[in-house]
C-alpha cells in the first residue's frame, strides 16, 4: 500500500513545466504583423455614419493629400473637428493650408457620408467644396460583389 | 579551482518579462491603429457655376436621369428598376460617344444611398465601355494599359455628366 502511494506521488511530482522561452518571439511576430497591416488612426470620429456599398469602388491613393469630411443628417466633421455647413468652406481652406505644396495641388476630399443622409445636405457640402476649390472628391463606400 | 567556480556562477539574464512587455506593445498598437482602407468612387466636381456660361445642348443628346424624393429612378421620365440603369447608360453612351450628356437630377429628400448607387452605375457603365474599347484597340484590359493609352481610351469615351442642384422639398 505504501509503495503504491509513493509511485502515485512520484508521477504527480514529475509533471514537466511548459517551456515559455519562445512566447516573446510569438508575440513579437503578431506585433509586427499588426504594425505592418494597420495604420495610425488620425481622426477621432465624433458622429455616427455608415457608408453605402458599391461594386466599382477603388482604393484611395496618396493618403497624405486627403481631407476627410464626415457627414450624417445632422452633423458635419472635417478631419478632427465638428463644424456646420456655414463654416465648412473656411475649414477646408484652413486644412488645405496645413498640407505641403504638392499635396495641396492634388488634394482629394474623401466624403464619408451616412447612407441615409438626404441629398440636400450632401449638395450643400458639395457646394461648399466647390467654393473652396476642392474639386476632386471621393464618395467613400465599402466594396460589395453585387448590389441587391 | 577557485577561478573555475566563479566562471560558472555568471547569472543568466531573466527574460521571463519579455513576453509581458511585447504584449503591452501589441495591445498599444491594437488600440491606436485601424485597419480600414479608404475605398470609394473618385469624381471630379465642376468649378462653381458662375464661372462657366451654360451651354446649349440638343435635347436628343441628353439622357435625363432623375431620382425623386422616394428614391425612385427614372430615365427620360420613365421609371426603371436600378439594375437596368447601367445597361441603359452604356447603350446611350455607345450610341453617341462624344456629344452625349448625362444629366443628373435629384431631390433634396433623395437618400445618399440611392445617389451613390446611381453614381456607381454610371462608373460601371463607362468602365464597361472603356474596357471593351481597350481590348479591341490594344488587346489588353483597361487596367493593364500605360498612361498614354489610358488617356486615349478616356478621350474615346469621355465622361460628360451634368448635375443640377437638387430640386426643393419632398414633392414627387
Amino acid at each position: 500500500m505504501r509503495r503504491m502511494q509513493s509511485i502515485f506521488r512520484r508521477s504527480s511530482h514529475d509533471m514537466p513545466g511548459l517551456n515559455l522561452a519562445s512566447m516573446p518571439d510569438l508575440i513579437f511576430t503578431v506585433l509586427f504583423f499588426f504594425m505592418i497591416v494597420t495604420h495610425m488612426r488620425h481622426d477621432d470620429v465624433k458622429l455616427r455614419y455608415q457608408v453605402p456599398a458599391g461594386t466599382e469602388v477603388q482604393k484611395l491613393q496618396q493618403k497624405s493629400a486627403v481631407i476627410n469630411v464626415y457627414v450624417n443628417s445632422s452633423q458635419i466633421q472635417v478631419n478632427n473637428q465638428l463644424t456646420d455647413i456655414d463654416h465648412l468652406a473656411g475649414l477646408i481652406e484652413a486644412e488645405r493650408k496645413k498640407l505641403s505644396m504638392e499635396n495641396a495641388e492634388r488634394l482629394t476630399v474623401s466624403l464619408k457620408a451616412d447612407k441615409h443622409t438626404p441629398m440636400g445636405v450632401i449638395s450643400d457640402v458639395k457646394e461648399a467644396l466647390q467654393k473652396s476649390f476642392a474639386l476632386r472628391i471621393n464618395y467613400s463606400g465599402t466594396e460589395a460583389k453585387e448590389i441587391q | 579551482m577557485f577561478r573555475r567556480r566563479r566562471f560558472e556562477q555568471i547569472p543568466e539574464l531573466n527574460t521571463s518579462s519579455t513576453a509581458d512587455i511585447s504584449f503591452m506593445l501589441l495591445i498599444f498598437f491594437l488600440v491606436t491603429s485601424s485597419m480600414d482602407t479608404d475605398k470609394g468612387l473618385l469624381r471630379q466636381l465642376p468649378p462653381l457655376q458662375e464661372q462657366q456660361p451654360p451651354t446649349d445642348v440638343r435635347k436628343d443628346h441628353v439622357l435625363q436621369v432623375t431620382l425623386d424624393a422616394h428614391d425612385q429612378l427614372a430615365v427620360d421620365g420613365i421609371l426603371i428598376p436600378p439594375q437596368q440603369l447601367r445597361d441603359q447608360i452604356a447603350e446611350f453612351v455607345a450610341s453617341d460617344r462624344t456629344d452625349h450628356v448625362i444629366s443628373i437630377r435629384t431631390d433634396r429628400a433623395t437618400s445618399y444611398e440611392a445617389y451613390f448607387r446611381m453614381q456607381n452605375a454610371i462608373v460601371a457603365a463607362y468602365a464597361q465601355l472603356r474596357e471593351a474599347y481597350s481590348r479591341e484597340r490594344f488587346g489588353r484590359g483597361y487596367g493593364e494599359l500605360v498612361e498614354e493609352q489610358r488617356d486615349e481610351v478616356n478621350q474615346y469615351y469621355p465622361q460628360r455628366i451634368s448635375e443640377s442642384k437638387p430640386s426643393e422639398g419632398g414633392a414627387s
